[in-house]
């Protein structure tokens, strides 16, 4: 870390001048928007759109590259993870400009380097090399940084507001960026008709309707509050005339069969969803109004990622064996609730051994998993998890 | 509610299966409200609209002007697509009731929001 200070130089400058700039475009937004020009103002728009975009795609690519790694680390060690996830600020001297060392550090047991030290060395490198001076209170300049086992990431936080918040959301449900990082999962292309089952309160919606303009969207929820919530969404943002919304049941969708294009939804998390039965439901009344070739995504938790991959272990043993034409009884005595008959018809054209791990993870024998990520909403974890629903029958 | 969903919804009443389809509208509150008509997304939902539904709600609704099928070179014709654009899009049922055509149940519209959850009874197992 000491050696990116001091042998770089420029490039720190370089970074610094542009998010100077960017706050002053920042302040110049402010005064053109009070004079009211509106040509201006769409130009000035746009400018934010791209920043905006820039940096949401710099934060999904992060968490992606982040969690691919973790993911790759949970199917070869299937052990728990050891992570600590450690947000401290810290204080120290110098001169000005006056800056602000925020750190995030993920260890696991080998490498044992604590914040402290981080933070310690950054301070001093820094000091030495621009003669910056560190102010807690009020400083000009924030530095964060995050550091765990496979890489290392320092940058200058552009906005001051978190970047999960939303002018055009009046009442956010799901977080905003990983609402937007579901969507941009989903392969959305013009056209399209795009459902969210459980939409709550349209988070999803929104963010994709914001992105994706030429897309018919559709949410549904059996709550009158949670809808009348999306209604408030929809009018705030100015949406109304891209969402519709419908009161009816994720497990009884009154749609036809593939008439979907695409699937985008926050499985509710927390003990009212007893996992495997409704889940199952769920999933098959998903896959049914699906059009083959159609994508789901999914935000799951812990306990239903762990439960998708515990379901399809029970039909593990068919595939390690090899055989592919185990008669449908003995299968129903294997697993008697599941109808694994035709999935079974769909694991054989799967490649034996590398497929058997992203196999374990597929709830539903049609719904081939494409990829899937873990995800920090705060407090709790989650998996983006995505599926592709492939020619074979259903579930 | 949009034609445009009303196209998309069938009946889950149990047993009903594809004869639920399509769903019978009465409208007690319709609202017209012009929306950005963009010829792109429209062309494109085109070929997914099933006429024979269309048609029949938008004469519930006494709509005028509604083309009885796609034409030729439908994306390329701006009369045509704008016409589709209104019927789809810019009439919004805000009060009223959906009737499955099989078993005659009937799902309220409040507030431009279709009901349709069913009871156990009626649920298809």
């Amino acid at each position: 870390m000491q050696r990116f200070v001091n042998d770089d130089p420029e490039s720190w400058l370089n970074a610094i001048s542009i998010w100077k700039k960017l706050l002053e475009l920042d302040a110049k937004k402010e005064r053109l928007s009070q004079r009211d020009a509106d040509p201006l103002k769409r130009k000035v728009g746009e400018n934010e759109i791209i920043v905006a975009k820039k940096l949401k795609i710099e934060q999904t690519q992060k968490i992606e590259e982040n969690k691919v790694c973790q993911l790759d680390k949970q199917i070869e060690e299937e052990t728990q993870e050891q992570r600590d996830f450690i947000t401290k600020r810290e204080k120290l001297q110098g001169e000005e400009p006056r800056e602000d060392v925020e750190k995030t550090t993920d260890t696991s047991h080998q490498h044992d380097v604590t914040f402290r030290e981080l933070g310690r060395v950054i301070g001093i490198a820094l000091m030495k090399q621009f003669g910056w001076k560190a102010d807690l209170r009020n400083p000009n300049l924030e530095i964060f940084i995050h550091l765990n086992d496979i890489y290392s990431v320092v940058g200058i936080p552009v906005f001051r507001v978190p970047l999960a918040s939303r002018a055009y959301i009046k009442t956010a449900g799901l977080r905003s960026t990983i609402a937007w990082a579901m969507a941009s999962l989903a392969e959305i292309r013009a056209g399209a008709i795009v459902l969210d089952p459980m939409c709550g309160l349209g988070t999803i919606l929104l963010e994709a309707a914001k992105e994706w303009p030429d897309v018919y969207y559709v949410g549904a929820d059996v709550s009158d509050s949670q809808l009348l919530g999306a209604c408030d969404n929809l009018k705030a943002a100015g949406l109304k005339d891209k969402i519709e919304l419908l009161k009816v049941s994720v497990i009884e969708l009154p749609l036809p069969s593939e008439s979907v294009d695409i699937i985008i939804s926050d499985i509710p998390f927390g003990k009212k969803f007893k996992l495997r039965k409704d889940i199952k439901s769920i999933l098959q009344e998903m896959e049914r109004v699906l059009h083959v070739g159609g994508t789901i995504v999914l935000l799951l938790s812990e306990d239903h990622y762990r439960c998708f991959r515990e379901c399809k272990e029970s039909d593990i043993p068919l595939n390690s064996k090899g055989s592919h034409t185990v008669a449908p009884g003995i299968q129903k005595h294997l697993d008697p609730e599941e109808n694994t008959g035709l999935s079974e018809t769909v694991l054989s054209s799967f490649e034996a051994s590398n497929q058997e791990c992203l196999e374990k993870m597929s709830p539903c024998g049609s719904l081939v998993p494409v990829e899937c990520y873990r995800v920090s909403l705060g407090k709790t974890n989650a998996f983006i998890c995505k599926y592709r629903k492939s020619l074979s029958s259903g579930c | 509610m949009k034609l445009l969903t009303h196209n998309l919804l069938s009946s889950h009443v149990r047993g009903v299966g594809p004869r639920g389809f399509p769903l019978r509208l009465q409208a007690t509150e319709v609202r017209v409200c012009p929306v950005e008509f963009n010829p792109h997304f429209v062309a494109r939902m085109i070929p997914k609209v099933e006429w024979a539904a269309l048609l029949e709600a938008a004469d519930t609704l006494h709509l005028v002007e509604v083309p009885p099928g796609p034409v030729q070179g439908y994306e390329r014709d701006e009369e045509f697509l704008r016409k589709m654009h209104h019927v789809l899009l810019e009439v919004d049922v805000l009060e009223g009731t959906l009737q499955c055509p099989q078993s005659g149940r009937l799902f309220p519209i409040s507030r431009g929001i279709p009901n349709m959850l069913l009871t156990d009874e009626e649920t298809e197992s």
